[in-house]
């Protein structure tokens, strides 16, 4: 297999990681495995990220927000340049998908942990992709990708039957969508549609899609490599979203079999041979309640719930990234693994917010992180007790990954783990993310794009006060933990809303047990 | 050795004490109710709290720390933010005294009225960005703004005050 390979004769001497967190520290473990050193590259306010204590070298970007940080061509390039960098991992996020980024990698010298620009800029706008995928015989959203004005627009709407998505022709991701649902509000749509279009892509033409609901969101992961090869790694349900946000992914999906597993992976696999990629990546698709599926677009990247493919599949998408990025084949790689999916795994996205206050995002010190252990439990975390979450990103603070032989242990593994997870100091969705685990819909895999939008509950979360036995365990917790009922936290006590010295002045005198058990 | 605390349930003020009788084992009091249990420190930072009688018929393994001037506990698989009477909440972006305060910490992306702007109780008066979101902020009340701490690209730390609206006298 890859690592015993690659590691007697490392592809690269050092790669540098241009982002940071969770995924930046998964790459560092990969990197390792295969005998490479590691650079990390950080904003000020991210000196002591995970990410940076971990790596082999660390080199500052300077500046706080991702513009002036993660986002800083220049200064990315330069730092490959400064630590003697053979190749940059982009994770994902920040500068992944920008053929831009990619083009100047490699007209610095350097090799590009991702695919080639031209594939990217192929697959890069809803417009481009589509057109794409209908000359690859994938099937689209009923819809029209040619803008001839308004009026067009408008046409097509009526001929589609509302309600519809109007998007962004350039758009990616979530960015530049509408959804309309009255005739009288195509208009107004279209017009706000290209306003934000134009602000955010320079390129205010629009597509027209039906709407697929209800839907499941279903996607393959690809991996490609420089020899024209390239390999579906199976499909993982995302379908548990919000606002076009993954809250839970698994893989397999409960509703794909084998027949359909392959027609989508042909599929994607002719998309991906189609435009020359050369990396991993991920094709998405809706899946309708008549189990038709339809192209969404091409992620190109690795993803953030790429850790389920591979519990399930057996590979490590790092190491296959890496590999095929020195320009290796994958059939070498590949040979002999058996790739079809073994046994179920699901992955939760824990995140600094509050689903009970309306999502809202939170920044701050964590006093208290315990993540869960035990068979079948993978963490990917970019945290630890101590570290202050900042502002100026995202708000994933570390994904809980499980495997087990079927999806009813794998949920019950799940429900168990985030039982014993705990991230405190501020808010998040640990709670929630059970919640919805532990919900008979979830259990029974009747899941749909719309669910958490149609059931706020699981978002609001229960309404009875607190125990009396929360109340005493706040109590016991202080009365005998150190400093305040928090592990001594590493960031000091100067941002402490309580002054943890009130505590010891009350336990002056006072010794834990008195020397007995 | 006693530890007093205080902590609102349901709107209430409820005095919560522990005290220790010997060894692990602790006298708690929730309001009128007593608890014993036995409480152990454990490595990772979490307490082992087995109970001693009826109440509970399991023991727990609990996990606490302060977040602001709230204490955060997590016991029996559920998250609490236990709040003390006197704290002054500042989360909440609009609230009712037409006070509005930073909901979390971040950067005033824009600051969208000036003194003496007559404003509605739902217009967004400030916009505020933090982990990589916007958010919009309203007074919650209808009024005439009387101060505006807010200026564009500033850092402002959660509960920090940015735009006061006097609420306009009630019509009819």
């Amino acid at each position: 297999m890859v690592p015993g390979q690659m590691a007697k004769n490392p592809p690269f001497r050092r790669v540098l990681i241009a982002n940071r967190g969770e995924i930046a520290l998964r790459v560092v473990r990969g990197l390792r495995e295969l005998g490479i050193e590691s650079v990390a590259v950080h904003s000020d306010v991210d000196a002591r990220c995970a990410h940076v204590l971990h790596a082999d070298h660390a080199v500052p970007l300077g500046g706080n927000t991702a513009t002036e940080s993660y986002l800083d061509v220049q200064k990315v390039l330069a730092a490959a340049k400064a630590s003697d960098a053979e190749a940059i991992h982009p994770g994902y996020g920040f500068l992944s998908e920008n053929a831009g980024f990619a083009r100047a990698v490699r007209d610095a010298g350097l090799v590009f942990v991702g695919p080639n620009p031209e594939a990217m800029d192929r697959l890069g706008g809803k417009k481009t992709a589509r057109e794409e995928a209908i000359a690859a015989g994938v099937p689209v959203i009923p819809g029209i990708e040619h803008d001839d004005g308004d009026a067009s627009l408008v046409a097509a709407a009526q001929q589609l039957g509302l309600p519809v998505m109007v998007k962004a022709s350039a758009g990616g991701g979530g960015r530049g969508m509408r959804l309309v649902e009255r005739e009288q509000d195509l208009a107004d749509a279209i017009a706000a549609g290209r306003r934000e279009a134009k602000a955010a892509f320079g390129d205010d033409r629009m597509i027209v899609e039906r709407l697929v609901l209800p839907a499941r969101h279903v996607e393959i992961q690809l991996i490609g490599d420089r020899h024209g090869h390239v390999v579906s790694l199976h499909e993982r349900e995302c379908s548990v979203q919000r606002r076009n946000q993954k809250v839970l992914e698994e893989s397999p999906s409960a509703v794909v079999d084998e027949a359909l597993r392959q027609r989508m992976g042909d599929c994607a696999v002719a998309l991906a041979k189609r435009v020359g990629y050369d990396n991993a990546g991920t094709a998405e698709f809706l899946l309708d309640d008549q189990g038709r599926f339809y192209f969404l677009e091409v992620n190109a990247r690795l993803q953030v719930e790429h850790p389920v493919t591979e519990l399930v599949t057996g590979v490590d998408l790092v190491h296959l990234q890496i590999h095929v990025a020195a320009g290796g084949k994958l059939a070498d790689a590949l040979a002999g693994v058996d790739l079809r999916p073994r046994g179920h795994a699901i992955e939760a996205r824990i995140c600094a917010e509050s689903p009970e206050a309306g999502y809202m995002p939170a920044a701050g010190q964590l006093r208290l992180v315990k993540e869960p252990e035990g068979p079948g439990i993978r963490v990917d975390s970019g945290v630890y007790t101590g570290w202050e979450v900042p502002q100026y990103y995202d708000s994933l603070l570390a994904k809980l990954i499980v495997w087990a032989p079927d999806r009813a242990t794998a949920c019950a593994r799940l429900s168990q783990a985030l039982r014993e997870t705990a991230y405190l100091g501020i808010p998040t969705n640990v709670d929630f993310l059970r919640r919805i685990v532990d919900d008979t819909a979830f259990r029974c895999s009747r899941l749909r794009t719309d669910m958490l939008k149609l059931r706020p509950e699981l978002a609001e979360g229960p309404k009875e006060p607190p125990e009396d036995l929360a109340l005493a365990a706040a109590v016991l917790c202080q009365a005998v933990a150190p400093r305040g009922g928090a592990a001594a936290p590493a960031g000091g006590g100067a941002a402490l809303g309580q002054d943890p010295s009130l505590v010891w002045q009350e336990l002056a005198g006072f010794r834990l047990f008195e020397g007995k058990r | 050795m006693k530890l007093h605390r205080e902590y609102l349930r349901d709107g209430k003020a409820v005095p919560v004490s522990a005290e220790h009788v010997e060894g692990d084992r602790w006298r708690v009091r929730v309001g009128p109710a007593t608890h014993e249990f036995r409480a152990q420190l454990l490595g990772d930072g979490g307490v082992r709290l087995a109970p001693v009688g009826e109440e509970f018929d399991r023991s727990f393994v609990a996990y606490g720390a302060p977040a602001g001037k709230d204490y955060m506990v997590r016991v029996n698989g559920r998250t609490h933010t236990l709040a003390a009477p006197v704290s002054q909440r500042g989360s909440g972006a609009a609230a009712a005294d037409g006070t509005i305060r930073a909901p979390m910490t971040g950067t005033v992306l824009d600051v969208l009225c000036a003194p003496g702007d007559t404003v509605a109780a739902d217009q967004t008066l400030v916009v505020l960005s933090a982990m990589k979101m916007e958010h919009k902020l309203a007074a919650g009340v209808a009024g005439v703004v009387q101060a505006v701490a807010a200026k564009k690209g500033v850092i402002v730390d959660q509960g920090a005050a940015l735009v006061v609206v006097e609420r306009a006298p009630a019509v009819g």
